[in-house]
């Protein structure tokens, strides 16, 4: 493999026997053989059945799995040797696998994907996670013909959810997104997305692919690029958002990839960012929030111990650099709370992030390491969410979540002083 | 007679006149060099001061956790002591460059011995000072590790990294300064110990889905049923 | 005086498809005729081609071209005598060009003296010589192929009072193969032709001679019987002589007609035509390569005839939905090119006059397994005229040169048959054999360097074919075998420049030889063989072991 590139010679001469593609699908895999397969067909059959006159090509980046996970995916490649039963189709779809260094969620798989669009010149790139259980072929096209028919730039996905799914997703990456770059994009960090061949080529060029928040948070990146850039964003209902068996994902690492990447990206999108007033709706394709309220065995209690213990082992070597004294002060007063009483409010959560957000920004501590210490803190805030929308029905979930979202609007101004060290 | 004490006289005279004459110069050439010496180390001083400034050595120092020290001990900043030990040690290393000039024997051996001395010195203070640097990142590393792993006494884990870590540079320090090499091997063994440990944590570190697996299943068994309640947080 | 005797003479065959009344007009009445054609035969024998398949040139009210015929035992006075006809023969064959010459089996003119006799009364002795019947209702769910004119396969009679059966145009009743006596009358009809030499027989419209209550009345057991009973008095009286199936039907209902080796010696491959222009527009081999994998292995006596184009619409029936709406998309945006499930263009409109579209898609007609029929008029580029009803647009006078009538004819421009093509690009004096004879880089010139080379190599026209399926799926490559002889064929369909490896370790140690500079390339060897084409770029490459 030569030296610097993230294409191996065996890949790229993949590549130039697929020659130039209209669509380009991305799928980053890691033993995922259980519902990988299952995917892919999905998007193979809403290839055909939606555009079955582009050009496409489905790239899988490997982590190196020992399941079988790269045959499947090429098992689902159509030609004149290889055909299934009633797949009719019009032209050949190659299904290219490659192995890639590091975890699915790693820089290095988006960064594959990438290259091998601007290598193909497709027009319309889209990206599937190998765990979405409830894809449908439908969600190609919901996907892909925004940027394909509609020129935007970027479709992010919009899913139905339970009110207690991804609050790191509710209580910190789109309030804050939204707050900052003016766009309420819902789902600020995909797995399911679609983007442009103009929007890819320029994060391509971007010199950043060296960068610690890159290889953990480039979809992240992908989107505030987007959003601070001349680019047109979307966002589309899919469905049902679901995953594999399997633990869910490991809350650090999640931090990482999107409260880090975001806060990494506000080095960079400074003007932008800064400029950006009162936030806009997003052209929103189908349904714009779907929540579903069925009950869910909550551990609260964890929650609240994780916050409680964290706060109090962190605050002098780690809290006490980041925050200012009355965030910690209140903070110390609140985890000084008993259970029942314990609320981690919305006005102290964003002062919080926006603090984190300007220490970051200046490097008190190790970047890192600021990124890591988010983890109890959100832990806390998560319990207070758990804890004040425990009888809350899907309207009351949106309300919620909006009051947040003005929170951020409103306290932006703030976030703005500490970055120019005014405060 | 009297004429041979006159002439031995005159001619010791004459003697301790010409090394008197000799010796003069010598003197005026070595208040010259120390004065100029005064300059240079003035200026290395104030050049050395600006760089630290500029790549905020300070904010660094910080971070290892020197300033804190040297607060402690009631010391200015370690930009200013630095740039004062770097004035002292440049002017004093002119002053022996200046005493090597009236070519006094056996201090010039004295003299070879201090600047070859001077790159050790050098060295030890810098293993000494990133010896502190890493305590301080891995030691909070660590912390923040144990805190999110949910790990007991996260503190004291905390504590014993930075502990090993700054013994370990202290003995590399001294051993490079030729001091106590006894102790350093006795150092070493309890590094090596802790090296171990650290090895462990940087496991932890670097493949802790792993390791947390794998210290649940060994110390906090039962809260493999708590991680099936917890929320996906995307 | 007949053709060198050659029983697979079909094989090798490099046919021309003409239609007489196109061709030239020697007696300046503004029709082409057989005296024009013959006088023209030294074109023909210069192009290389070895044989001519004739449109129907028999008394016609010429509602369909020709193929509604009135009398089978002549020739329309618009083209000439019998006599003509057997001067034209004989130069034909003695510049060593056999004639295929129309049998339309299946149905006659409105006018022909059967059917006038036939509709005449219900106990009349030519009354069973068509199929009649009191009710339109009978052989249901038998498709229309004439879709866009008509509107039932059955037709009201007002003389005789009664429907009669037309798979066609309403004016051309279908004839009833059940009645012996219909049988035996066309025997006769292609005695005549076949005493005076003619080599062979294009049989118009076969699957639909018979038809039964409950069928689709297309490709039935009974037809097969006609057709074996033909070609049985064929053999044993006039051996050597060909017949040619024109069957619009999937290779595998095609098969039959083969037979056992005792039916057609000839088919045409219909379902390959439209597949390789979609082809080329996808920039994929897969449409082209899937139906030849589907195309079953027929008797060894027996061939393909493939072509790009002919005197009907290019037509669609045997695609999906899905490939005919890409093809109309494509290649016949305007809705007035789209005719009866199918696109009436000529080559090289449908290229857009790109030579190197044209020269691939020729190169592939000339290489793929079959004998390769050229319509008139594409080895010069000829335009079409959508503006002409029908089919007409394709069948416009030939170009000679830029002058009077662009000189296929003497008389007045206004009476021509067919108005010329007269626009810059494919006009006359843009499009003529007269100018493109002048240089060698015409399409004429390179029409005929390829129709030399093919003939050099009996593999294209009597060997096997494997493909090669390449990763890149925009070569289509393939290998032709005969005996020791091979011949590697690539194709680049791609408008863009392209890399190709391929597996050629069956092929080990032989040296490749560019069949048309005759340059020598690299030997193969374990590695895969890695070739680059330019844009719609095509090798053929001998093998050789030396």
């Amino acid at each position: 493999m030569p030296e610097e590139s993230i294409l191996t010679d065996d890949f790229l001469r993949e590549l130039m026997n697929v020659g130039e593609v209209d669509i380009l699908i991305g799928i980053a895999t890691c033993n995922d053989a259980k519902t990988a397969g299952d995917v892919i067909l999905a998007v193979r059959a809403g290839l055909l059945k939606c555009f079955p006159r582009q050009r496409a090509v489905i790239i899988n980046a490997d982590c190196g799995s020992q399941d079988g996970t790269p045959d499947l995916v090429r098992a689902a490649s159509i030609s004149d040797m290889r055909q299934g039963p009633n797949v009719h189709a019009l032209r050949t779809l190659h299904c290219v696998s490659t192995q890639v260094p590091g975890d699915p969620h790693g820089g290095a798989a988006l960064h594959t994907f990438l290259a091998a669009a601007d290598l193909l010149r497709a027009s319309t790139c889209a990206v599937f996670a190998p765990d979405s259980t409830a894809i449908e072929p439908e969600w190609v096209e919901r996907l892909v013909r925004p940027v394909l028919r509609d020129n935007f730039d970027l479709v992010t996905p919009l899913y139905r959810r339970h009110k207690f799914d991804a609050l790191l997703v509710r209580n910190l990456l789109y309030p804050m997104t939204r707050a900052l770059y003016g766009r309420r994009l819902r789902e600020p960090y995909a797995l399911d997305f679609a983007f442009s061949g103009k929007l890819g080529s320029y994060f391509l060029g971007r010199d950043l692919w060296t960068e610690d928040s890159v290889q953990t948070g480039a979809e992240t990146l992908l989107t505030t690029s987007a959003l601070g850039g001349d680019f047109r964003v979307a966002q589309s209902f899919l469905g049902e958002r679901t995953r594999g068996e399997g633990s869910p994902p490991d809350l650090v690492s999640a931090i990482r990839r999107t409260a880090g990447a975001l806060f990494w990206s506000l080095d960079g999108n400074y003007p932008a960012w800064s400029n950006a007033k009162e936030s806009q709706p997003v052209t929103t394709i189908g349904a714009e929030h779907e929540i579903s309220v069925e009950p869910m065995r909550v551990d609260r209690t964890r929650l609240y111990e994780l916050f409680v213990r964290g706060v109090s082992e962190l605050i002098e070597p780690v809290l006490k650099p980041i925050l200012s004294p009355a965030t910690l002060a209140e903070l110390q007063r609140i985890t000084a709370l008993p259970e029942e009483s314990l609320r981690y409010s919305g006005e102290l959560w964003v002062q919080t992030i926006y603090e984190f957000a300007a220490s970051y920004h200046k490097s008190v501590i190790s970047r890192d390491h600021i990124i890591q210490a988010l983890a109890p803190l959100y832990r806390g805030r998560a319990f207070t969410f758990l804890v004040e929308n425990s009888d809350a029905t899907a309207d009351d979930i949106e309300n919620y979540v909006e009051a947040l979202c003005l929170t951020f609007e409103h306290m932006k101004p703030s976030l703005l002083q500490m970055w120019a060290g005014e405060k | 007679m009297w004429q041979m004490i006159m002439n031995e006289l005159s001619q010791a005279t004459l003697g301790v006149i010409h090394n008197m004459a000799e010796f003069v110069p010598r003197f005026v050439v070595m208040l010259i060099i120390i004065l100029i010496g005064w300059v240079i180390a003035a200026a290395l001083r104030g050049a050395l001061r600006s760089i630290l400034r500029l790549t905020k050595f300070d904010k660094l120092s910080e971070d290892a956790g020197a300033t804190q020290l040297l607060k402690k001990a009631a010391l200015p900043p370690t930009s200013e002591l630095l740039s004062r030990f770097v004035f002292w040690i440049a002017w004093f290393g002119f002053v022996l460059v200046g005493i090597s000039v009236l070519q006094i024997v056996g201090l010039e051996e004295h003299v070879a011995r201090f600047f070859g001395f001077l790159p050790r010195l050098f060295a030890a203070m810098f293993v000494f000072f990133f010896g502190l640097l890493a305590a301080s990142f891995f030691s909070r590393a660590a912390l923040l590790a144990a805190v999110n792993a949910d790990l007991p006494s996260p503190r004291l884990i905390s504590t014993i990294i930075r502990t090993l870590i700054i013994i370990f540079s202290v003995s590399i320090g001294f051993e490079e300064l030729g001091l106590g090499e006894n102790t350093v091997l006795v150092a070493f063994g309890i590094v090596f110990g802790a090296l171990m440990l650290g090895l462990a944590l940087a496991f932890g570190l670097g493949g802790r889905d792993l390791a947390r697996q794998y210290l649940e299943r060994r110390l906090v068994h039962d809260k493999k049923e708590d991680k099936q309640d917890e929320l996906s947080p995307l | 005086m007949q053709a060198p005797q050659d029983a697979l003479w079909y094989k090798d065959a490099i046919i021309y498809q003409v239609h007489v009344k196109s061709f030239y007009d020697s007696n300046a009445d503004g029709i082409g005729d057989f005296r024009g054609l013959a006088q023209r035969l030294d074109y023909l024998q210069d192009l290389g081609v070895n044989a001519v398949w004739l449109m129907p040139f028999f008394p016609s009210p010429l509602r369909d071209d020709g193929y509604d015929i009135a009398d089978y035992y002549s020739v329309h006075p618009n083209y000439g005598t019998i006599d003509d006809f057997k001067v034209f023969l004989d130069a034909a064959h003695e510049r060593g060009i056999r004639v295929i010459i129309e049998m339309v089996l299946n149905h006659t003119s409105d006018q022909h003296a059967w059917f006038q006799e036939s509709r005449k009364t219900r106990d009349n002795p030519r009354r069973d010589w068509y199929v009649w019947s009191e009710t339109d209702t009978r052989y249901k769910g038998t498709r229309i192929i004439f879709l866009d004119t008509e509107l039932s396969n059955w037709a009201w009679d007002p003389v005789s009072k009664e429907y009669y059966w037309h798979r066609f145009f309403s004016h051309q009743p279908d004839l009833n193969y059940d009645n012996p006596a219909v049988r035996e009358e066309m025997w006769t009809v292609m005695k005549f032709w076949l005493d005076m030499g003619v080599d062979a027989f294009r049989l118009d419209a076969v699957p639909y001679l018979v038809e039964r209550e409950g069928t689709n009345c297309e490709n039935l057991p009974e037809t097969h019987a006609i057709i074996k009973e033909l070609r049985k008095k064929l053999d044993a009286n006039y051996p050597g002589r060909m017949l040619l199936a024109e069957a619009n039907q999937w290779p595998a209902d095609l098969r039959p007609y083969f037979g056992d080796g005792d039916e057609f010696n000839a088919a045409f491959h219909f379902p390959l035509m439209p597949r390789m222009f979609m082809a080329l527009k996808l920039e994929d081999r897969k449409p082209v390569t899937e139906i030849l994998q589907q195309t079953p292995e027929i008797p060894p006596n027996c061939q393909w005839c493939l072509f790009l184009r002919n005197h009907d619409e290019l037509t669609l029936e045997m695609v999906t939905d899905m490939e005919r709406d890409y093809m109309y998309d494509e290649y016949a945006k305007d809705k007035g090119m789209r005719l009866n499930l199918g696109i009436r263009r000529r080559l090289a409109p449908l290229l857009d006059n790109d030579r190197r579209r044209i020269e691939l898609m020729t190169g592939m007609l000339m290489s793929l397994p079959g004998t390769p029929i050229v319509y008139y008029g594409d080895e010069i580029g000829m335009g079409d005229n959508v503006n002409l009803g029908d089919r007409n647009g394709v069948r416009t006078p030939m170009q000679w040169d830029g002058g009077w009538n662009g000189g296929f004819s003497a008389a007045d421009p206004e009476s021509l048959y067919s108005p010329l093509m007269l626009n810059p690009v494919y006009g006359y004096q843009a499009i003529n054999v007269q100018s493109q004879k002048r240089f060698d880089h015409s399409l004429l010139f390179w029409m005929k360097r390829m129709i030399k080379v093919r003939k050099s190599q009996a593999v294209f026209g009597r060997g096997s074919i494997e493909f090669l399926y390449p990763a890149n799926h925009r070569i289509l490559a393939y290998v032709r075998q005969l005996d020791r002889d091979a011949v590697l064929v690539v194709n680049n369909l791609s408008s863009s420049a392209q890399a190709v490896e391929l597996d050629l370790r069956r092929y080990k140690g032989n040296i490749l030889i560019e069949m048309f500079g005759r340059n020598i390339f690299p030997r193969i060897g374990e590695l895969p063989y890695l070739l680059t084409l330019g844009p719609y770029q095509f090798f053929w490459f001998r093998l050789r072991r030396i």
